[in-house]
């Protein structure tokens, strides 16, 4: 191969945001804090990993008006736990790091590094001996690319799976057909425990859902479009759209994912789709496979209501709709 | 009708979707099996070898000589390739010699008795029989060295084996040249050398094979440091002075008054320390450093017993000649030993560059990985292709797919050999970014 140079070669078409500036920044002080916030010896972890990050720092939910929020993937997520009976402490990023799944997978071997030794060093300290995780990229890397032997690492769909969650019978009966698209990172690309049945046996369990498979599942699932942050442009927005189009003409109410990442850059088309004329739009919500069932439970709401879909007019001249 | 297909889930049995993923899969059986398919062309092409044989030998008849005389010892010399035959028949007079019961199979089957000749004969067999029974054996699926690293090391091992029941069948001609040189080791050829490529062909081929490595170079190494350490001291405490009758308390105290023992003390201690180094070095540092470990330590010990050997013979020509005739004598420890472990630690942490190497080369190109890549149906320069990474690898691209790639294994899971292309696409990309920042901010590098 062609050695690449990292400035003026092909490699420049990696988007180096600010973002990934700042977590290389950030991984370099490995400075473990004196008092965590965290008590030691929990059975249970929930890493939330970057997604509440990505909503503050990156301002995703600012930039689509609110209408991807990743911060609720996070309190779902405990909402869930607690619901089959798990107090999690909560792994944030006060003091862990990124999982590093980034950085790994665009080649910045050495920052992956530092962020996998601190964090390890963090959860060895702590005594934790099972890691929950919302990601699916986090679930593989905690898996596959840390060594973390003796830690159990789950997905948050096999806790829920394997304790039993019950969902509530909803209060109105109306029927609504939800799609699942599987994250390659937790499927089709682990070698050990991939999660293709536990999320959709916990969609089944919701009473009014009848679950339908987009045109490749699985294992040959096609991919959202973006990995890893990398590279967004139109030919991998054509993808996305190529795969929401599947869930499109399955006429469905919900297009699930269990992956962040998915979530942003469908969150993305979705919300950029809200221009185009009435009838092509997207008429479904996309929203993580935690929301979807932390909706369905009893208790305090999670989130805000689903802003109005279809959109009827322009968001902008409405002012002051979840923006910033 | 398709959306109907879909909602109902009946693609899952239809042909070309597996309903196994990753490399658990048992679903399918890549490669062509041996039979029928290869043996119509090579039954041609064997009688066409045997019918150039009958030509040659009917009409071209090479002039031969004079017929051996087996009484006179030089002309009963066999050819080189059946010299480890020879070997195993020296050595068969180790065996017992086993009188067979009167009337035994009507006492015409094998004679009176199972003697050296007999032995020789069935040790003769051991190398050749497991090459006519392999393919009767062995009629799974395709396997090679890096899949089945178990049946590779065998191979390995028989090769040895077979080269140095070779080098032994010589042993009256090394013997006359190198007086030093003792029978009894050479016998211990037959055992330690080959058991020592076995050991190192394993490690080096499931390394190939892209397996973590770390417990069996451990093992290796501490083992061959254990024996090596065992025979040093076996040799301090029975030594070649070991014939005087007195205990060996009071030898050892002897011992520092003996000219020949100070060179063979300095000899075992390099021995010694250096295959210690290396099992430390393989046990206690990181790979890169453990690397630069045992690179600079095995030059130095290496210039060190070099310059040892010139010095001791200047000064002490006497105790020289003892240490390098018992270190001769067990050679098969002394020099196997470090030889072993500086080999088993090079192959046990060959970098992954070689292995991806090899495992992309058992694509035989047909394009399912193509047909499922998402990249392709958007993007106009991987239009045509083969998989991106392959063409990468192959350098018929200039590496932009490389990071086009997203890295969603969907031709990973399609590979009918199970090639992980997106382990290569984490190997390339750290590669690449590993590479230090241009310190002029690239300017240097655009020109």
């Amino acid at each position: 191969m062609i050695p690449l140079d990292p400035e003026y070669g092909p490699a420049r078409t990696i988007p180096h945001p600010v973002l990934f500036r700042v977590l290389d920044a950030e991984a370099d002080d490995a400075t473990v804090p004196k008092d965590l916030p965290v008590a030691k010896g929990a059975e249970w972890a929930y890493y939330p990993g970057c997604i509440d990050y990505y909503d503050r720092e990156m301002q995703f939910s600012h930039l689509n008006y609110g209408d991807t929020d990743h911060g609720i993937i996070f309190d779902s997520s405990i909402k869930l736990l607690k619901a089959v009976g798990i107090e999690p402490a909560i792994l944030d990023r006060s003091f862990m790091k990124c999982c590093g799944h980034d950085q790994l997978w665009q080649g910045k071997l050495d920052v992956f590094q530092t962020m996998r030794d601190y964090n390890t060093k963090i959860i060895r300290m702590l005594g934790v001996k099972n890691i929950v995780t919302s990601c699916a990229e986090g679930y593989r890397t905690f898996k596959l690319d840390y060594q973390l032997k003796g830690v159990k690492v789950w997905h948050i769909t096999q806790v829920l799976y394997e304790r039993g969650l019950r969902v509530p019978p909803p209060k109105d009966g109306k029927p609504i057909r939800v799609t699942y698209q599987d994250p390659c990172r937790s499927c089709r690309q682990m070698p050990v425990d991939p999660i293709y049945d536990e999320p959709r046996e916990l969609i089944k369990r919701v009473q009014n859902a009848e679950l339908v498979e987009l045109k490749t599942f699985r294992g040959d699932a096609q991919c959202c479009g973006v990995a890893q942050m990398m590279y967004c442009n139109d030919k991998t927005k054509g993808l996305t759209a190529s795969r929401m189009d599947e869930a499109k003409e399955l006429d469905v109410d919900y297009l699930l994912t269990a992956c962040p990442k998915c979530l942003t850059h469908f969150g993305c088309l979705h919300h950029e789709n809200r221009w185009k004329p009435e009838e092509e739009r997207y008429r479904y919500r996309v929203v993580d496979i935690t929301h979807f069932l932390a909706e369905r439970l009893e208790g305090e709401a999670i989130g805000k209501p689903p802003s109005v879909i279809p959109v009827a007019q322009d968001p902008r001249q409405k002012g002051a709709k979840g923006g910033a | 009708m398709e959306i109907k297909a879909v909602r109902e889930g009946v693609y899952e049995d239809r042909a070309g979707f597996p309903r196994q993923y990753g490399p658990e899969r048992s679903d399918h059986q890549p490669g062509i099996p041996f039979w029928p398919h290869e043996v119509y062309r090579d039954l041609v092409i064997t009688f066409l070898l045997v019918a150039i044989l009958f030509f040659l030998s009917a009409f071209a008849t090479p002039l031969v000589g004079p017929s051996a005389n087996p009484a006179v010892q030089p002309y009963s010399v066999p050819d080189w390739y059946l010299l480890f035959s020879w070997g195993l028949l020296k050595i068969a007079d180790l065996f017992p010699v086993i009188h067979v019961p009167e009337n035994f199979g009507g006492g015409t089957l094998i004679g009176t008795e199972i003697d050296a000749a007999v032995w020789g004969d069935l040790l003769t067999a051991i190398p050749v029989i497991p090459i006519f029974l392999l393919p009767f054996i062995d009629r799974g699926r395709e396997t090679r060295p890096a899949k089945s690293p178990f049946r590779a090391a065998g191979g390995m091992y028989m090769i040895a084996f077979v080269f140095f029941a070779s080098v032994y069948a010589a042993n009256d001609r090394i013997i006359a040249t190198w007086p030093f040189i003792h029978d009894d080791t050479l016998k211990w050829l037959f055992v330690v050398p080959p058991t020592l490529v076995l050991v190192a062909s394993y490690v080096g081929i499931r390394r190939l094979g892209f397996r973590d490595m770390y417990w069996w170079i451990v093992a290796s190494l501490g083992a061959s440091f254990a024996i090596v350490s065992l025979v040093a001291a076996q040799v301090f405490v029975l030594g070649p002075w070991a014939a005087d009758g007195i205990d060996p308390l009071t030898r050892l105290a002897m011992l520092p008054n003996n000219p020949a023992a100070h060179p063979l003390f300095a000899f075992m201690i390099i021995v010694l320390a250096y295959t210690g180094i290396v099992f430390f070095a393989a046990v206690a540092l990181r790979e890169r450093k453990a690397k630069q470990w045992v690179l600079f330590w095995s030059l130095f010990f290496f210039f060190l017993a070099v310059g040892l050997v010139k010095f001791f013979a200047d000064t002490n020509p006497a105790g020289v000649g003892v240490a390098l005739e018992v270190i001769a004598y067990h050679g098969n420890w002394f020099i196997a030993f470090p030889l072993f472990s500086l080999i088993t630690y090079y192959v046990g942490t060959r970098t992954p560059y070689s292995t991806y190497e090899y495992l992309l080369n058992e694509c035989y190109q047909c394009g399912k990985c193509h047909t499922v890549c998402p990249v392709t149906k958007v993007e106009d320069d991987a239009l045509g292709g083969l998989n991106l990474v392959y063409n990468t690898f192959k350098k018929q691209h200039d590496g932009v797919p490389l990071w086009t790639c997203l890295a969603c294994d969907a031709c990973s899971a399609v590979c009918p050999l199970d090639i992980k292309y997106s382990d290569y696409i984490l190997e390339e990309r750290s590669k690449v970014m590993a590479r230090p920042m241009a310190a002029d901010g690239g300017r240097r590098s655009a020109e």
